[in-house]
């Protein structure tokens, strides 16, 4: 992963599970010491709000620590695993209160610690993802418009209303695309994996 | 709908993971999984092709405050050092001319045993093995504290030491008989934590001395010190 998370390997966030699994406080620091900045980068750029983000990672992490004996080597990565969890509980809180409805993003709407909407380019993002990951090729494959969508909704946590709203299309298209774009996504990674 | 279908489910869970369902939708999905487990697979291997995506994210820094409140709230040193702080200060009154002959102002909360054992010895300072170490004009600069079964070292520098760039202050365990061996590292400032190899009674019990060199590297066990920077005793506190 970035930042922080890539001075350690992902044996090692393996190794401080298992420890953390039988109680290893000091541990659980390490883990967190390495991986905070990455998945608290994630957890903003969906809430957009530092204090909830922070309650999102705290939600997180408190969960990492109870569940640190279920997690599974051979099932996914560690940071794989620790992302979801703060994905997971990032979109919760998005979807859990009702100022984040479809026109939330609205600049106008800004709360007082509301962060600037200075957030890198999603597509951007994606494609930077792409490459550090080599997948460039599965990309390249999906059309623009699904592409644009498939960015908005996993690195802002847009909803189908949300994308719809954002880039000015009818919400039955954006789906259509979302879902082509998943299935090619998907028949690509697959392959490659 | 019948959700066993294959084909659903995995285009129900890319759009879960995705994350691109409505709240009463992901609702229902988050119910659905909890029933079945190929709800719960299909979701996993859409975090596995969809996660690693996430790492072009910019880090962000969270605030201190944050590892604090999970720190309470899964049951760790924060919410023990608060319960047991507001008893222990007549304890601590007892035993400050311990500590005083020592040459301690304070002793840290990290250093401290777990509240049980505090418990059992309310009027004594938990046991533990204390260090502190002087430079060559016998002006103190490390004060090194670990409880007697634990194995994390507290370090707290009393004064900055100038470390050449690339080169680490290395903490070495000087026993009675037989070789230096080092225990950690320690900051050029401020306050740290390291974690040793066993507890401070298997390491430490027949330890009168301590030392710091300046290393190339953390040195590893059957390794030799450079020439010593700083020194001291090390006193067991009980």
């Amino acid at each position: 992963m970035g930042g922080a998370a890539a001075m350690i390997s992902a044996t090692e966030l393996q190794h401080l599970l298992g420890r953390m699994a039988l109680g290893d406080r000091a541990a659980f620091r390490r883990l967190y010491d390495a991986t905070a900045p990455s998945l608290f980068g994630v957890a903003l750029r969906i809430v957009r709000q530092r204090d909830r983000a922070e309650e999102v990672l705290q939600d997180a992490f408190v969960n990492v620590w109870n569940r640190a004996g279920g997690y599974q080597a051979a099932l996914s990565q560690p940071m794989t695993w620790l992302t979801a969890i703060v994905r997971n509980r990032a979109l919760d809180e998005l979807r859990g209160s009702a100022r984040h409805a479809a026109d939330s993003l609205d600049d106008e709407q800004g709360a007082p610690h509301e962060i600037e909407d200075a957030r890198p380019n999603p597509q951007g993002l994606l494609e930077q993802a792409a490459d550090a990951l080599a997948i460039r090729g599965c990309l390249d494959e999906i059309e623009g418009p699904q592409r644009q969508c498939l960015a908005l909704a996993y690195y802002h946590g847009f909803s189908h209303s949300e994308v719809a709203g954002h880039i000015g299309s009818p919400i039955g298209s954006v789906k259509v695309w979302l879902r082509r774009g998943l299935d090619k996504l998907r028949r690509c990674l697959d392959k490659l994996a | 709908m019948n959700y066993e279908r294959p084909e659903l489910l995995d285009r129900l869970a890319g759009e879960y993971v995705l994350g691109t369902m409505s709240a009463r939708v992901r609702r229902r999905f988050q119910t659905i999984q909890r029933a079945s487990p190929q709800a719960q697979q299909a979701v996993q291997a859409w975090e596995r092709r969809l996660g690693p995506l996430a790492q072009s994210v910019p880090p962000q820094q969270p605030s201190a405050g944050t590892w604090a409140a999970i720190d309470r709230r899964t049951g760790g040193a924060a919410r023990r050092s608060s319960a047991w702080l507001t008893w222990l200060k007549p304890a601590l009154g007892v035993t400050f001319g311990v500590v005083a002959t020592l040459g301690l102002v304070r002793l840290y909360p990290d250093a401290l045993l777990p509240i049980d054992k505090i418990v059992q010895s309310r009027s004594t300072l938990p046991e533990s093995y204390v260090g502190l170490l002087t430079d060559i004009g016998n002006n103190p600069v490390v004060l090194a504290s670990s409880t007697r079964h634990g194995k994390t070292m507290t370090i707290k520098m009393l004064r900055k030491v100038d470390v050449p760039a690339g080169k680490v202050l290395q903490l070495w365990a000087l026993p009675k008989d037989g070789a230096a061996f080092p225990l950690g590292v320690v900051p050029a400032e401020g306050k740290g934590t390291f974690q040793m190899a066993d507890t401070s009674e298997k390491l430490l019990s027949s330890v009168p001395r301590l030392g710091v060199s300046i290393e190339d590297a953390p040195a590893r066990a059957g390794t030799t010190p450079t020439p010593f920077v700083l020194a001291g005793n090390c006193v067991k506190l009980w």
